[in-house]
């Protein structure tokens, strides 16, 4: 059976997640760690380092370490959130095509976007997952905030792509989670809400689940409210008094930005646990007058609390909201999931429990539910093992600009997916041969608040006077809550021709293109095909040697001598290294020869401690 | 019949020949069917039998329950069966929408159903006004008031329930055990009462299955049929009128189902259920399993022309 990975693909880590044997597990990556911090670098050495390798080079390499590009995705260039996210960036980000009013992530000689840059991040987890199954992986059901509207859907969706996988679906996180608590839980009927605050954006989900059932009521989120921000109000709160007694502004400094920033993350989950720390960053600045200076404080956890309050309560207000949308109670869940690494801080967790009358369930973890629920969602689409299904629904108003600059939504949020609707169009002049349709996501009642997903141009409409043209445009929202937009005219019933003519997302071909330079790079990552068997080997080999080394030692000082078995000994040593640096074609050879030489001293030794034959003496 | 079903099995699907049956008579019906009809509840269910009604059903139409399936020609159709059931969910689901839905199916319905409908309005305001009072006197009582004040509406249920307001009885006797848990009384006539209403249920879906029959809308006829069968499990008629329905329909492994069902709790002497299984095996094409279904009819009316007839074909 082909396996089908699960990937949460965070702003601060990502996981993989698989299903084997029916049992959802976490796939640790190739150094052993169940969490990959999204992070991704381009090395001095033009070397591309994923994960914790870019993490831990992103102080002296700050420029070109890109993290929390989640933040990024599917974004416009000229939008609220892409600016303000440019002041706290580290690396540079410079706009791309004016048309489509996007922009690219530049790393020393080389510019990439948004989603080619997770896509990275997804190779590297494909890779770890390929080497933990030991077989080829090729598709993936990837997870995105709740709120994540259609272009950020898109988004994710071609970084997958990009990465060679094949996405089966894009899931909501708070969903994804509620499938982990449901899977093999013989809950007959619940109504449970999941609080998911990640790294980058926060969801309040209320769903329902029943006889194996899972669907979702309401959802909504806030998609730049996160753990970042947390870490943010901390960086202000040591940079703050700083500037003020030394006159220098450490944010400025792309370096001290960032180790303020690792400073700021460290104290913040150090503070989860106790009630103060001290943060200490020596020769952090460099003073024209007074020379080196120092950075030093002690942040309790009070401190926290009270630069974060508005961020709480911005959380609180979230889900008061959802709760309204649906119509139900905070103390009408059968149980409370936290989800994301935030949700570890306690102030967090008494909120939640002060705000639902009941204590948050403990039998999730927050950082591994969102992978392990989009590993189960995509066994149970695939394999069909599991008597599960979701009923997820679209967290956007879909609708199209009308006169006036207003907006008209045709399908309303909260609407369960997969859904459709049609709008009829008829032409406003005498012999119109094309129409504009311009659609957009959102809330708004204005048309220019929502987020403008595309222009959609009909044409080659039949010449006829003014009013006697219908055209009936289709919506339709996939389960993946992925829009396309189709159209047919009502009297003669020909399928017109739509076509996009503006979206920020990438082209068919920048894929394509992007895909290919991903699959060389992976090629170069990847260990032939050979290697496992030849590494296994070798080890066997090596601890034949060891076991038989004191009856070789016996041997020698009876006459074989100490010659062969320094010979060998140096053998292991070479194999080894090449073990180590994974030298599969030096392996080879290696491993026949320690083969030879572990027949000839294993005839030795029975024949009676004479020579070696073929020990070539 | 056959020619029926052999144009259902040509349609280049996986989907199983009585799911694409199924599919193709929805698209037929569904803009004539109500959305209680569509739900395949009755127009008295409650918020949670509508929910429930819902995610059973979505196990169904959903296109991911058939996720990689080749669904050829059915693919839209059973989008368009999910849209249908999720529009429905969504109106009945929302007491306010399911309100003004009421208010304007109203005309549309038959007198049942807007009997239903009305008697679940003023039950629903009666039961939310009986629990208001509960809460209210709970809050008030201490002790041993507490035990009359259970007393005291358990009385009241009683007399309720003898003037046939089984509803407001019930919304009365639930107050009333939250005021005293441990009274037997008061849980047993709340069991009985609760039979009854369930009972009642059974008894309005089955005249609902019989008004869809006689109109021809067979598998509205189908859904209430079954229902009756679903909410009381030894209904005969509930079981057989789906089963004769389903085989009238076409819906012969259906029918086969809910004929052998019927069997089942068939009272002494009657035969119908073991004859339409026996045409239904017929049809399937399990000669065997049909003789031995026709034999036993015959054993118990010997005279049975249709039965002799059918046992010679095979």
């Amino acid at each position: 059976m082909e396996p089908v990975i699960g990937i949460d693909l965070g702003t601060t880590n990502s996981v993989v997640a698989t299903v084997q044997a029916g049992t959802p597990v976490v796939i640790p990556n190739r150094s052993g760690y169940r969490l990959t911090p999204s992070v991704v670098a381009i090395a001095k050495n033009g070397k591309r380092l994923v994960g914790a390798l870019a993490r831990r080079q992103s102080v002296t390499n700050a420029e070109r370490t890109v993290v929390s590009i989640k933040r990024l995705m599917g974004r416009k260039w000229s939008s609220r959130t892409t600016q303000e996210a440019l002041t706290r960036l580290s690396y540079e980000v410079v706009p791309h095509d004016k048309e489509r009013d996007d922009f690219l992530v530049k790393l020393g000689p080389e510019s990439f976007s948004a989603p080619e840059i997770s896509a990275m991040i997804l190779a590297e987890l494909r890779l770890d997952a390929e080497a933990y199954l030991g077989q080829p992986v090729s598709k993936a059901v990837i997870t995105v905030p709740a709120y994540f509207n259609d272009m950020q859907r898109t988004a994710t969706k071609d970084a997958g792509r990009i990465a060679g996988l094949e996405v089966v679906r894009i899931i909501n996180e708070p969903t994804s989670a509620s499938l982990a608590y449901g899977f093999n839980r013989q809950v007959g009927e619940k109504q449970i809400c999941v609080f998911d605050l990640g790294g980058g954006t926060f969801d309040f989900t209320i769903l329902h689940m029943y006889k194996g059932v899972f669907e979702v009521e309401a959802t909504g989120g806030d998609t730049v409210l996160g753990g970042d921000d947390f870490d943010a109000r901390i960086v202000d709160w040591l940079a703050e008094p700083f500037k003020a007694k030394q006159g220098i502004d450490l944010r400025k400094d792309k370096m001290s930005l960032q180790r303020l920033r690792d400073a700021a993350e460290k104290a913040k989950c150090e503070l989860s646990s106790v009630k103060q720390v001290e943060v200490n960053l020596p020769f952090i600045a460099q003073s024209p007058t007074a020379g080196p200076l120092h950075l030093q404080a002690v942040l309790t956890r009070s401190d926290l609390e009270s630069v974060t309050k508005d961020l709480v309560d911005r959380c609180l207000q979230v889900c008061e909201q959802v709760m309204g949308e649906a119509k139900v109670k905070p103390n009408a869940f059968g149980e409370v999931l936290l989800v994301g690494g935030q949700t570890r801080m306690p102030r967090i967790q008494e909120a939640v429990k002060s705000l639902f009358g009941r204590d948050p369930s403990k039998s999730v973890n927050p950082d591994e539910a969102v992978a392990l629920g989009a590993a189960i969602q995509g066994a149970m689409l695939l394999h069909q093992e599991q008597e599960m299904l979701l009923l997820d629904v679209t967290p956007h108003s879909l609708g199209i600009a009308i006169a006036g600059g207003f907006f008209q939504s045709i399908i309303p949020k909260n609407t369960t997916v997969p859904t459709s609707a049609h709008h009829v169009f008829t032409t406003v002049k005498d012999d119109q041969t094309s129409a504009k349709i311009t659609v957009l996501q959102g809330e708004s009642e204005i048309a220019a608040q929502n987020e403008l997903l595309g222009e959609f141009m009909m044409t080659g409409l039949r010449k006829a006077k003014r009013g006697e043209v219908d055209i009936d445009v289709i919506f339709d929202i996939s389960a993946d809550g992925i829009v396309s937009v189709s159209a047919i005219d009502v009297q003669t019933g020909l399928r017109q021709s739509i076509t996009v003519t503006a979206s920020s997302g990438l082209t068919e071909e920048e894929i394509a293109v992007a895909a290919k330079a991903n699959e060389e790079w992976m090629l170069g990552q990847k260990e032939p095909p050979e290697w496992p068997a030849r590494k296994e080997k070798a080890e066997q080999l090596f601890k034949q040697f060891e076991e038989l080394w004191p009856r070789l030692e016996n041997a020698a000082a009876n006459g074989l001598g100490m010659e062969p078995l320094q010979r060998a000994k140096a053998a292991i040593s070479v194999a080894k290294l090449q073990v180590a640096n994974k030298e599969s074609e030096g392996l080879a050879a290696s491993v026949d020869r320690l083969e030879r030489m572990l027949g000839a001293l294993k005839g030795a030794l029975e024949r009676g401690l004479t020579s070696p034959r073929g020990g070539g003496q | 019949m056959g020619s029926v079903l052999q144009n259902a099995r040509g349609g280049g699907s996986d989907l199983p020949e009585e799911l694409r049956k199924e599919l193709t008579d929805f698209d037929k019906r569904s803009r004539g069917l109500s959305h209680y009809e569509v739900l395949g509840i009755a127009p008295d269910a409650d918020g949670g039998s509508v929910r429930r009604a819902y995610l059973e059903r979505s196990r169904r139409y959903h296109p991911d329950a058939w996720y990689g399936k080749n669904l050829g020609e059915y693919g839209p159709l059973l989008s368009k069966a999910f849209q249908r059931l999720s529009t429905s969910y969504q109106v009945l689901g929302d007491e306010d929408l399911r309100a003004q839905y009421d208010k304007q199916a109203a005309a549309k319905l038959n007198a049942t159903d807007r009997a239903a409908v009305e008697k679940r309005k003023l039950s629903r305001e009666e039961e939310e006004r009986r629990h208001r009072e509960g809460r209210e006197r709970l809050l008030r009582s201490k002790g041993f008031a507490r035990i009359a004040a259970a007393r005291q509406l358990y009385q009241d249920a009683v007399s309720m329930a003898e003037n046939g307001e089984r509803a407001r009885a019930i919304a009365t006797l639930q107050a009333a055990r939250e005021l005293d848990p441990r009274r037997p009384e008061i849980a047993e006539k709340l069991a009985q009462l609760e039979l009854e209403a369930q009972k009642a249920r059974a008894r309005f879906a089955l005249q609902n299955g019989r008004e869809h029959e006689e109109r021809g809308e067979m598998p509205a006829a189908i859904a209430a049929f079954a229902q009756a069968f679903q909410i009381d499990p030894k209904s005969y008629d509930g079981a057989l009128g789906a089963a004769r329905c389903a085989f009238a329909a076409g819906e012969v492994q259906k029918a086969s189902t809910f004929a052998a069902k019927a069997a089942e709790v068939a009272p002494q002497g009657e035969s119908e259920a073991r004859l339409l299984l026996g045409k239904a095996f017929i049809e399937l094409g399990f000669k065997n399993k049909a003789r031995h279904e026709l034999t036993l009819v015959l054993s118990q009316h010997p005279d049975h022309k249709e039965a002799r007839a059918l046992l010679k074909r095979v």
